[in-house]
């Protein structure tokens, strides 16, 4: 029997104003899948990531994480989540370790279980030579780690990365899908990009969001399908 | 409630870590000093008109109470220099995703952030509340008149941070955001100013206005009208900031 899928999307629609920024999208996403979200500026990703989140509200559809409906048990439905925006949300005056410890306070862990959740955090994001280091004097790279590490702090079991390899060298970027690679077992995982090379290499599923419309996640292969894909609706945007 | 709390916390050691909360509170104590030593002064050259009076006024009458008075006017627009980057702050630094992903609505961030920006003023307050207790070594104080007169004062400020809270909400710029509750403070302030001109003491806009609810306080009396009235404000301006945050959560 395959496992419970960890999201489960059903029609999820949302407006800007008069502007349709997601149409009906629908997907499921099993443990151990990591899913790339493509598309050019504007395609509606971040509003997608922001729904999947729990941070923005459908206008339409239904959204189960982990088996608890967003809608109608909110609480729950987040406490199954980590979310990383595209800008790492770090407080600049604190340390790594002390923000790591807020973010965990902020869903609900305290004392030893907040310190317990912290110290696994920054063992598998490998930040232990930064950890007593300022967030404002960060690199990028360590910047967006520190943020997964905020992310996971929970140990959720959905993981939402907004183009999080963003900014980052290539050396910096391979290391983040390294990262990436030991968080995947057992978590269901839904990054955005710009780049057909990094979800044709990092992810299980690919699907291209245009104009609030997603297509059937697939296998992203050799990439050519996807390429293909991906120019034709980027080039149709563009004229 | 945890969320709350923690946002609190996050707030008030933020408050802590920012040099400019230290040089206000220098700034405040260096002039609260020069305040009372001035009222000191002041009072050594009248003592003589009341010597020998059974209803003279005391050292708290002549030297606490003004010191107080003036200090609720400056409060005016200093708080609003400790409280300005409580929220656009978070939105500056790209912090509000993390705080609306843990399930914090606006109403919980509103509240923990007012919790966390009363810290600094709260410290405040202590050291100006503590010298002109120190004159106690040398004369006799209404020390009832003076913690009435300083709950006055600290109503007042948690009604400035409020409004300073707001006020951040929907600024762009922690600047604006001080100078937009240092207006609306100073409007508070003066709202009833030209009525008491014409001699007109009553109705709704001194009702309205601040200074009217630190007069009882100022006397020592503790009057529960004017301690609704501050927690009124309270509540008014935190709950147009969680409506505001509310809506940054839906605009991103």
């Amino acid at each position: 029997m395959p496992p419970a899928p960890l999201i489960e999307a059903e029609g999820l629609s949302r407006r800007h104003g008069r502007r349709e920024v997601l149409r009906g999208v629908s997907f499921t996403l099993a443990p151990d899948q990591v899913l790339g979200l493509l598309g050019v500026n504007g395609a509606g990703k971040s509003t997608l990531l922001r729904i999947l989140a729990g941070v923005l509200a459908p206008a339409a559809g239904r959204l189960r994480i982990a088996g608890a409906e967003l809608g109608a048990d909110p609480r729950a439905a987040r406490t199954r989540i980590g979310w990383l925006p595209e800008r790492a949300p770090l407080y600049p005056e604190l340390t790594v370790a002390e923000s790591l410890v807020f973010a965990a306070r902020l869903r609900g862990l305290g004392g030893a279980a907040a310190r317990s959740a912290v110290e696994r955090a920054v063992e598998r994001c490998a930040l232990g030579e930064v950890r007593n280091r300022l967030c404002g004097n960060l690199s990028r790279g360590f910047a967006q780690r520190a943020g997964l590490a905020q992310a996971i702090v929970h140990e959720p079991p959905v993981l939402l990365l907004d183009e999080p390899t963003a900014g980052l060298d290539p050396l910096q970027a391979q290391r983040f899908h390294e990262l990436l690679a030991t968080l995947k077992p057992g978590r269901a995982i839904v990054l955005s990009s710009h780049q057909l090379a990094e979800v044709q290499a990092g992810c299980d599923l690919a699907a291209v969001l245009h104009a609030g419309v997603l297509d059937s996640p697939a296998p992203p292969g050799d990439g050519r399908a996807l390429s293909q894909r991906f120019m034709a609706l980027a080039l149709g945007s563009a004229a | 409630m945890s969320t709350t709390l923690a946002i609190a916390r996050r707030e008030w050691r933020a408050q802590f870590a920012s040099p400019l909360a230290w040089t206000v509170l220098a700034a405040m104590v260096a002039l609260g000093a020069w305040l009372l030593l001035s009222g000191v002064e002041s009072y050594g050259a009248q003592a003589a008109r009341f010597a020998g009076r059974a209803d003279a006024p005391g050292v708290t009458d002549l030297v606490v109470v003004p010191y107080f008075a003036t200090l609720a006017t400056l409060f005016v627009f200093v708080l609003p220099l400790l409280t300005m980057r409580s929220i656009v702050g978070e939105r500056r630094d790209g912090t509000l995703p993390l705080l609306f992903a843990a399930g914090a609505g606006g109403r919980s961030i509103a509240v923990g952030k007012w919790l966390g920006a009363l810290g600094a003023p709260a410290v405040l307050l202590l050291l100006l509340v503590l010298m002109p207790l120190s004159l106690g070594v040398g004369t006799t104080l209404d020390v009832g008149k003076i913690a009435v007169a300083a709950l006055g004062l600290a109503a007042l400020a948690g009604a400035l941070c409020a409004l300073g809270v707001l006020c951040s909400a929907w600024a762009q710029h922690p600047a604006s955001a001080a100078l937009a509750a240092m207006a609306a403070g100073t409007i508070g302030w003066i709202a009833d100013a030209a009525a008491r001109e014409r001699g007109v003491t009553e109705g709704l806009i001194h009702w309205l206005a601040l200074p009217g609810h630190l007069t009882a306080a100022m006397r020592g009396v503790l009057a529960t009208v004017d301690l609704a009235y501050f927690a009124l404000w309270v509540v008014l301006c935190l709950g147009l900031a969680a409506l505001r945050l509310e809506r940054l959560r839906e605009t991103g």
